[in-house]
């Protein structure tokens, strides 16, 4: 501290003397040197201001499908690998590359025995993002001479429907199955879309904005049946209901760090042996990662992810309890204190829905108002990557929820790290938010009157 | 295998660094799994089994005092929002 306060000072002296453009260069400098995070906060008052709204403090974090935050046994894993051992995990003529690369063969070590898979089955990659595209368009483009066809359903994440749009627009066929008003496919379905020339089913494991879970094993049974590949995206899945591919027919999955308290930037594409699953590179360059991947494997990051598999896999069944416990205590609460609120996918959170992720719908209010009135809680009305968008989801759209219902959803995320206490205060802050909304409705006042609001003819303009 | 004591002692650590993180989400979690983890150690009796747990736990404790450290030096320095209300509950109870 005292030699960060010297060479504060030298640089505010040298700062005088300095012509004014140096000034303010060093001004920047001194703001990057120090450890200050953004937003910029006030330590007096304690609040924080960001795009125009100002917070009293920091929100409670809701939003555990969106992310996680990392556990601090990750990050202590990760720190050596950002000092002093920063070798290239691929070099193999001195020290350096050779303990960045037993770090990373523990790390795919550790992630393998998660999954129950053989370390020579993973493929590290930037993410579940990359995992998808890598699955869907290196399966496709192997196989294309003889097969053309490939299935997945409309509750996807996007990174998978685009990359089925992406084959489509290139000439494949792709048929987009439709999901149960709980949001499960159909099985039956499945195997009326399978035909000769389907390459690939990509179904995800775990929804991330209804948390819905697939049924897997029978999924994987039906395609190895039909001699067809099955990519699952685990991202939500994998850490958090236990995913095991000794015993479940799954021939590509896509796992990502930042979802199991890991770091972002990192995560790993499962690919079969035995039977063999071939696919085509979608990075050209060194051929790393068996060739399926080439880039330098970010040592630090990798062994954060293995590191996360590793927690993961201890603590699951305490961290499932944990969360069951709170969203009993979520659902109870504000569906006990509410009228008019609708759990949005299963209710069943011992087979069919990850309990972490609790989506609800609220009658007669309305949705942005909502969200933008909960400003201590951190909450999503969906995915991340479409929270910007006022359209309603396509996923609630999927499973057929009226557009109104689909714009007032909102969904919570319990985690490792979430308490009783938060979950107690994002009971009491929405059913406040919701009454208070409901007050200056006069639909909702309507229907207090026993007006059923489907029979109105509203008037045509 | 350790003794009681010595349990107890290890137990009293893990709660004191979990207090330490400025963090509210991770001092609650430290302290609520390592209420479990010694619940569940004291119950058990296999010996190879409670020297092992005993052993992780011992490293497990270091991570979490260099941990703590880190979160010190770079973690929010603004509370969060059920803090600041906990502590305005306690005030108003004093006053």
């Amino acid at each position: 501290m005292a030699l960060f306060r010297a060479s504060e000072q030298l640089l505010a002296s040298s700062a005088r003397k300095a012509a004014p453009w140096l000034q303010s260069g060093i001004q920047i400098l001194q703001r990057g040197l120090s450890a200050q995070a953004e937003p910029a906060e006030d330590e007096d008052s304690g609040a924080i201001e960001m795009k125009g709204i100002r917070l009293r403090g920091a929100p409670m974090y809701l939003d555990m499908q969106a992310t996680t935050p990392m556990d601090p046994r990750v990050l202590d894993a990760m720190l050596p690998y950002m000092v002093d051992q920063f070798g290239n995990p691929h070099s193999r003529t001195h020290l350096y590359g050779w303990e960045s690369e037993n770090a990373v063969e523990k790390a795919r070590q550790q992630v393998a025995s998660l999954i129950g898979a053989d370390p020579k089955e993973i493929i590290f990659t930037s993410g579940a993002t990359e995992s998808n595209n890598m699955a869907i368009k290196g399966v496709a483009n192997f196989y294309k001479d003889k097969k053309r066809h490939i299935v997945t359903s409309q509750t996807e994440h996007k990174c998978v429907l685009d990359s089925a749009r992406y084959l489509q627009q290139r000439g494949w066929d792709v048929t987009y199955l439709p999901v149960c008003s709980d949001g499960r496919i159909d099985l039956g379905q499945l195997a009326d879309a399978l035909r000769p020339d389907t390459a690939l089913v990509s179904i995800m494991a775990v929804n991330n904005e209804i948390g819905v879970r697939q049924p897997l094993a029978e999924i994987g049974a039906l395609c190895r049946e039909r001699k067809v590949f099955f990519h699952t995206d685990a991202a939500q899945a994998v850490g958090k209901v236990p995913v095991d591919t000794s015993s479940t027919p799954i021939d590509l999955m896509s796992i990502s760090g930042h979802k199991l308290y890991g770091p972002k930037g990192v995560g790993a594409l499962y690919v079969r042996r035995r039977p063999r699953v071939r696919l085509e590179a979608q990075m050209s360059g060194g051929g790393q990662e068996r060739g399926l991947r080439s880039g330098t494997v970010p040592t630090a990051a990798v062994v954060g992810l293995g590191a996360a598999c590793e927690i993961a896999a201890q603590e699951m069944a305490a961290d499932h309890a944990h969360i069951c416990k709170l969203e009993q205590r979520l659902r109870d609460g504000i569906m006990g204190q509410l009228q008019g609120v609708v759990l949005n996918g299963p209710e069943d959170v011992v087979r069919h829905r990850y309990p972490g992720n609790v989506n609800l719908s609220f009658a007669y209010v309305e949705g942005e108002s909502l969200i933008m009135g909960l400003k201590d809680i951190a909450v999503s009305s969906g995915s991340a990557c479409t929270s910007a968008s006022l359209e309603p989801s396509y996923v609630l759209r999927a499973l057929g929820v009226e557009e109104d219902m689909a714009h007032t959803s909102i969904r919570y995320g319990i985690g490792r790290f979430t308490t009783e206490e938060e979950v107690d205060a994002a009971v009491a802050q929405t059913v406040s938010h919701v009454n208070k909304l409901r007050e200056m409705s006069p639909l909702w006042e309507m229907v207090q009157e026993g007006i059923d609001l489907k029979t109105i003819q509203w008037s045509q303009h | 295998m350790p003794s009681a004591a010595e349990v107890k002692s290890l137990f009293r650590q893990f709660l004191r660094v979990g207090r330490k993180f400025p963090n509210y989400n991770i001092r609650h979690y430290i302290q609520r799994r390592s209420k479990d983890e010694f619940h569940s150690l004291a119950a058990n009796t296999d010996a190879a089994a409670v020297e092992a747990a005993w052993q992780r736990a011992k490293s497990q404790l270091e991570v979490w005092q260099r941990q703590s450290v880190v979160y010190q030096l770079y973690g929010r320095k603004v509370k969060t929002v059920l803090e600041l209300d906990q502590a305005a509950a306690a005030r108003q109870h004093a006053g």
